[in-house]
């Protein structure tokens, strides 16, 4: 059980800011106009991941999804970015 | 959903809700009082016992700040009192090194810390810092994080019978029962109220903390200034050089007033106002404060401080998406809305929440409970001696406090009264917990906290004897209120003074609560 909710808290917090990062930069003018939405979407969406980690059924799976998770969204992350977005 | 899946969510909501349940029940006991801040100003510094420097104006305080400290005219804000409370103003600066704070009495020294001596500032302290200065800020966000993951893991354990077991409250033999219902019946009614102030609460405490982390990892270093520019920054302005006379600031505040309302708000009340470049030609004034009738609550009108012409709006709805979410994050968390029933509302829930946070750890000790015998295990003893002599000595502390301040009614320095007072009573109640027996433990500390909030209630009452017998003087009643709420809760007290008592000696004798513990669990 710890195993699984180190994984929500750790990678779980990373993953919260990469997400919100992609939810504005997929808006016009890179969201400015929701950004303080999204810095109150940011402590329930953590609270999200960190209750998703206890559904998996041991630790590694939580640590490998988490992980796989936050390798994509930082890669789109940063490709989006590279390509001038 | 797999009995597995439960399983684990139990044990989730039982270590979230043990780590932050003693802070949370300080939290929501506080806050409760907080509610009614102005009401509790004006119990303590009434018009008709009014502080000297009261006396002296914003304008005027402003005015004679600006001539004492010419090199500060740049940027100074002058925190106006809750009206009514004969509290002075007082001015704050941002010196080269830290925040600077002075009343009209000491306008040459310079204090670092905001002048306190309100009861209500102790209030404050304790429920958003736990009276910890600096930590304590972060150790509350935390406890908020921890707070929505056990509101979470306590919703999806209740998922199975949910609609079944809500109204249920099943007062029989099985006393645990009669308690899980309760604890799960407040927690259901009241989650939106308690999402709320998870998600607020963990806002206002790790908000610099959040903004660190989404700027760093997420961002590039570029949200600080994006969420600067949402929050719209007030205009700068350069000093001319050329002295003007400033417009007088009551003709400031009633031009903030007319623009707020004309944006749709229906009151306005100032509670902080910003000077820049005072008594410059290019002089500009910000008039903070709270509105009814809108969604941003909180909002502030930017003015010529010469001409008085307005500069910029961000109130009510002149503000965009930003602003709004912004000011409602305030104003949810405050309770600053729909006036008096909502903060009736805020009071009985908040005092509910409380209780959900102290039943959650009565749970706890009940279903750890050895059934066939009079000995329990050590871990729940000492559950119900923390239990007891953290939350029922937080209760006592501040009605200890309460009491201290009607007794020095204004001899003293009141910040040293109430905070000695008031730490003082809690480190004894905590004391008594772990030596007494838990049963006496509870009863003593119950019976105290009642016997105290009733005589504060009564002193003051007695102090204020004058005054009702007058045929009107401003906010009387007020006074009166206050009062009358301090006795009905001196009453609640009692009443659960006796219930516990009662349980002592007539229930189920196999418990923590029960009288028959053996001798060797106590010290004294």
């Amino acid at each position: 059980m710890i195993a699984r909710a180190a994984a929500g808290v750790l990678l779980g917090l990373p993953l919260t800011c990469a997400l919100l990062a992609l939810a504005l930069i997929g808006l016009p003018d890179h969201g400015q106009a929701w950004i303080i939405a999204a810095l109150i979407a940011f402590f329930p969406l953590w609270t999200a991941l960190m209750t998703g980690s206890f559904f998996f059924r041991n630790g590694r799976r939580a640590w490998l999804a988490f992980g796989a998770a936050n390798v994509l969204a930082f890669a789109a992350l940063w490709s989006l970015r590279a390509a001038g977005l | 959903m797999k009995s597995s899946t439960v399983r684990t969510f139990r044990s989730v909501h039982t270590w979230t809700g043990i780590m932050a349940g003693f802070f949370l029940f300080i939290a929501f006991y506080t806050g409760a009082l907080m509610v009614f801040h102005g009401a509790l100003d004006t119990w303590q510094n009434p018009p008709w016992r009014a502080e000297a420097a009261a006396t002296v104006s914003a304008q005027q305080l402003a005015a004679r700040f600006a001539a004492a400290h010419p090199d500060q005219r740049k940027l100074f804000g002058v925190v106006m009192p809750y009206p009514g409370a004969a509290q002075a103003p007082y001015v704050y600066w941002p010196s080269a090194d830290g925040a600077r704070f002075a009343t009209a009495d000491d306008l040459a020294a310079t204090r670092t810390d905001i002048p306190t001596g309100r009861f209500t500032d102790y209030l404050l302290s304790l429920h958003e810092s736990l009276g910890i200065p600096v930590a304590g800020l972060y150790i509350l966000g935390i406890v908020s994080v921890l707070y929505g993951l056990a509101l979470v893991s306590g919703f999806i354990i209740r998922l199975p019978g949910m609609t079944r077991d809500l109204f249920a409250l099943r007062h029989g033999r099985n006393l645990k029962k009669l308690w899980q219902d309760a604890h799960n019946v407040i927690g259901l009614l009241s989650l939106p109220f308690h999402v709320m102030f998870a998600l607020t609460g963990a806002l206002l405490c790790l908000f610099t903390a959040m903004l660190l982390a989404l700027n760093t990892l997420a961002f590039n270093g570029q949200l600080t200034a994006a969420v600067g520019q949402a929050l719209n920054d007030v205009p700068t302005a350069t000093a001319s050089g050329k002295a003007a006379p400033m417009q007088p600031l009551p003709k400031l505040i009633a031009r903030t007033r007319q623009t707020i309302l004309a944006h749709g708000a229906t009151t306005f009340r100032p509670d902080y106002i910003e000077f820049h470049n005072y008594g410059d030609a290019n002089a500009i004034v910000v008039v903070r404060g709270l509105s009814e009738g809108t969604l941003g609550t909180f909002g502030s009108v930017t003015l010529n401080g010469v001409t008085g012409k307005v500069l910029g709006v961000h109130a009510a709805d002149s503000y965009d998406g930003n602003g709004i979410a912004y000011a409602a994050v305030f104003g949810l968390h405050f309770g600053f809305f729909g006036g008096a029933v909502v903060k009736w509302m805020y009071f009985v829930l908040g005092l509910a929440g409380a209780f959900l946070f102290y039943s959650g750890n009565l749970l706890w000790i009940e279903s750890r409970r050895k059934r066939r015998q009079a000995d329990q295990p050590a871990r729940t003893c000492w559950m119900a001696r923390a239990t007891v002599g953290v939350c029922i000595g937080a209760c006592l502390g501040l009605s200890a406090a309460f009491l201290a301040l009607a007794v020095a009614n204004g001899r003293g320095d009141a910040d040293t009264i109430q905070k000695s007072v008031g730490y003082g009573t809690f480190a004894l109640a905590c004391a008594w917990g772990c030596l007494r027996p838990v049963p006496h433990a509870a009863r003593d500390l119950l019976w105290a906290t009642a016997g105290t909030t009733a005589l504060a209630a009564i002193v003051d009452l007695a102090r204020n004897a004058p005054v009702w017998l007058e045929p009107w003087t401003p906010l009387k009643t007020t006074v009166l209120m206050v009062d009358l709420t301090a006795l009905a809760m001196a009453v609640a007290f009692a009443l659960l003074a006796r219930a516990s008592w009662r349980r002592a000696r007539h229930s189920d004798a196999n418990s923590v609560w029960a009288l028959s513990m053996p001798a060797s669990s106590s010290m004294l």
